[in-house]
C-alpha cells in the first residue's frame, strides 16, 4: 500500500518537476546563489569569529550557510549559521561576571559560574542544530518569516554539564512542570516578547543527551553562536537551543508566553501539515526533526563530462533515531541506489554519505537524494505545507549540465 | 591567531586558572540595506528600524496591500510597535506599492 502510494506521489511530482526541469541553470561555480533563485541577491558577508555567510537580516543577525560546508559531517564553528530573534544581542561578555542563575521552585537556587559549570561531570554529544524554518523561502504557496535556503543548520560536537546534573544540584522539585531557559539577549522595547524557551521537565530528567554546551568543535562557543553557554537539545529543532544563556528557572505549572505560544508551533496532525494555503484547526508546539538529506557536492548548475565519474557527497540527519540509508536517482526516482555511509558520530549527528555517478548521455541531468532513519522514516516527493514554514523534508536535487 | 582579528577583540586578563578573566567581545558590522525611494518611505524606514534592520522587509515574498497591512498590524499589536494609525495606513500602502507581487 505504502509503494502505490509512493508511486502515485512520484507520478504527481514528475508532472511538476517536467516544468522545473525547463528552468535555464547558470554555470559559474563559485557561489549557489548562480544557481538558486532564492538566494539570487544575498551578499556574502564576514561577521565576527564567522567566515563569509549568507546574509538573511543584519539586526537581529541572521546569517546562512553555503552548501558546499555540507559535504562532511561537522560543520565549522566559523562557517556556523546564526539566528537570532530578538536585539540587542550580547556582544561582550565578562566570564568573571557572568553567571547561570538556577532558580524557581528548587531547594538551593545556584547562580553558576563558567569554572562551576565545568566542575559537572562533562558530556560530550555529536548533533544537528537546525532551524525550525530552514529552507522556508522555497515553500510554495510562500509563507512569510526568515527566507532562509538550506543554510540554516549545523553539526558540532557539543561538550558541556548535563542539564539533569544542574537541576539535581538545585534540587528542582519533582512537582514541578516546565523548565524556562534565557538567554542575554533582550528586547529593545518592554512590548516585544524577550526570547524564553520551555522545556518539560520529565523529558529533561529522562534524557542524558540535554546539555548545557561551552564547547563546540572543542573550542568555546563563538559569540554568535551562544558564547559562553548555550542549551543543547539534540533532535529537537534549534528554537530550544538557547543561546547566551543565563537563567534556568524552574515552574510549577506550563510555560505559554510568546515563543512557546502561540510562536513555534505547528498544525497537530500526523505530518504536522494542511493542505495548503490553509489554517490549521489546532497547534502544538514543534519539537523533533523531520528526515532530510542532501548532495553539497558537486554544486548544483556544475558542468561534468559524459562517461566520467562523478563524485557525489553530502549529508543526511533526522530527530534521533539516526540515519539507516541514503538513496541517490539519476531518474527522478524511477531506481534509486544505495550511497555508502561515512562514519557513524551518534544518532543525532549529520551522517556523511558519499556515490559514484557516471552520466551515460549529454543534457541537462537531475540528481536526487533521500534518507531513511531508524524507525523507516523518509522523505516525500512532494513537500508537505504548514503556514508557518517549518518541517521542511522534500526530496532534496540537483541538476547538473553534462557535456 | 585567527581570532584577533580587528572585529574580535579577546582580552585575557591575568588569571590563575581556566577560563576566569576571559571577556569575549565583538562589534557587529553596520546594516547596508536601503529601501527604495517613495512616498511613505521615511515613515517606514523611522517606524520599522525601532526593532529590526530593513533586510527583515526586502527579504520577504512580495505582496499586496493586505499581506503588508497584515504585517505592520502584527508589529504593533503582537510586538507593541509605536506606530500611528494614519502612519501604518502609509507604510502598508509604501510597502505594497514598492514590494509588492513579484
Amino acid at each position: 500500500m505504502r509503494d502505490r502510494v509512493d508511486e502515485v506521489s512520484r507520478r504527481r511530482f514528475l508532472l511538476t518537476a517536467g516544468v522545473a526541469a525547463a528552468t535555464v541553470y547558470g554555470c559559474r561555480l563559485s557561489f549557489a546563489a548562480d544557481v538558486d533563485p532564492l538566494l539570487a541577491g544575498r551578499q556574502l558577508v564576514r561577521y565576527p569569529e564567522k567566515t563569509d555567510l549568507i546574509l538573511l537580516t543584519a539586526r537581529p543577525p541572521q546569517l546562512e550557510t553555503p552548501l558546499s560546508y555540507f559535504d562532511r559531517a561537522i560543520t565549522p564553528n566559523d562557517a556556523f549559521f546564526v539566528r537570532y530573534h530578538i536585539f540587542p544581542i550580547p556582544t561582550s561578555v565578562d566570564l568573571d561576571q557572568w553567571r547561570l542563575e538556577v532558580k524557581g521552585h528548587v531547594d538551593k537556587p545556584l547562580s553558576l559560574s563558567m569554572d562551576d559549570l565545568k566542575r559537572f561531570p562533562p558530556a560530550s554529544v555529536t548533533a544537528v542544530v537546525q532551524c525550525s524554518g530552514n529552507s522556508r523561502g522555497r515553500f510554495a504557496p510562500r509563507v512569510l518569516g526568515g527566507q532562509w535556503g538550506d543554510g540554516a543548520m549545523g553539526n558540532a560536537v557539543w561538550t558541556g554539564a548535563r542539564l539533569q546534573d544542574v537541576l539535581k544540584a538545585a534540587g528542582a522539585r519533582a512537582s514541578a512542570l516546565d523548565v524556562t531557559f534565557d538567554g542575554l539577549d533582550k528586547p529593545a522595547f518592554p512590548s516585544v516578547p524577550d526570547f524564553v524557551k520551555a522545556l518539560d521537565l520529565q523529558r529533561i530528567m529522562s534524557d542524558p543527551d540535554v546539555i548545557v554546551a561551552y564547547e563546540m568543535n572543542g573550542q568555546r562557543l563563538p559569540m554568535l553562536n551562544g558564547f559562553p553557554a548555550r542549551l543543547v537539545v539534540p533532535g529537537w529543532y534549534a528554537t530550544y537551543w538557547v543561546k547566551n544563556l543565563s537563567e534556568i528557572t524552574v515552574l510549577t505549572d506550563r510555560f505559554e508566553k510568546f515563543w512557546m505560544k502561540p510562536g513555534y508551533r505547528i498544525p497537530d496532525t500526523p505530518c504536522g501539515c494542511v493542505e495548503p494555503g490553509t489554517a490549521p484547526k489546532n497547534t502544538v508546539p514543534i519539537t523533533r526533526m523531520t528526515v532530510r538529506s542532501f548532495i553539497a557536492s558537486p554544486a548544483s548548475g556544475t558542468r561534468v563530462a559524459v562517461n566520467q565519474p562523478v563524485a557525489l557527497k553530502g549529508i543526511a540527519f533526522d530527530g534521533g533515531y539516526g540515519i539507516r540509508e541514503v538513496q541517490v536517482s539519476d531518474n527522478l526516482g524511477l531506481t534509486w541506489s544505495r550511497a555508502t555511509l561515512g562514519p557513524d558520530h551518534g544518532r543525532y549527528s549529520f551522517r556523511e554519505w558519499s556515490a559514484t555517478w557516471r552520466p551515460t548521455g549529454a543534457g541537462n541531468a537531475r540528481l536526487m537524494v533521500r534518507a531513511v532513519n531508524g524507525i523507516g522514516e523518509s522523505q516525500g516527493y512532494e513537500p508537505l505545507w504548514n503556514p508557518a514554514g517549518y518541517l521542511r523534508n522534500v526530496i532534496e536535487q540537483i541538476a547538473l549540465v553534462v557535456d | 591567531m585567527r581570532l584577533l582579528t580587528a572585529a574580535v577583540a579577546l582580552t585575557l586578563v591575568v588569571t590563575s586558572a581556566g577560563v576566569a578573566g576571559e571577556t569575549v567581545s565583538i562589534t557587529l558590522p553596520p546594516e547596508s540595506i536601503a529601501l527604495d525611494a517613495g512616498r511613505g518611505m521615511d515613515q517606514t524606514q523611522t517606524s520599522c528600524r525601532m526593532c529590526h534592520s530593513l533586510d527583515y522587509i526586502t527579504t520577504q515574498p512580495g505582496g499586496g496591500t493586505a499581506q503588508w497591512q497584515g504585517v505592520v498590524t502584527k508589529m504593533m499589536k503582537v510586538y507593541g510597535a509605536p506606530i500611528s494609525d494614519q502612519d501604518a495606513k502609509l507604510i502598508a500602502e509604501y510597502l505594497a506599492t514598492h514590494y509588492g507581487p513579484r
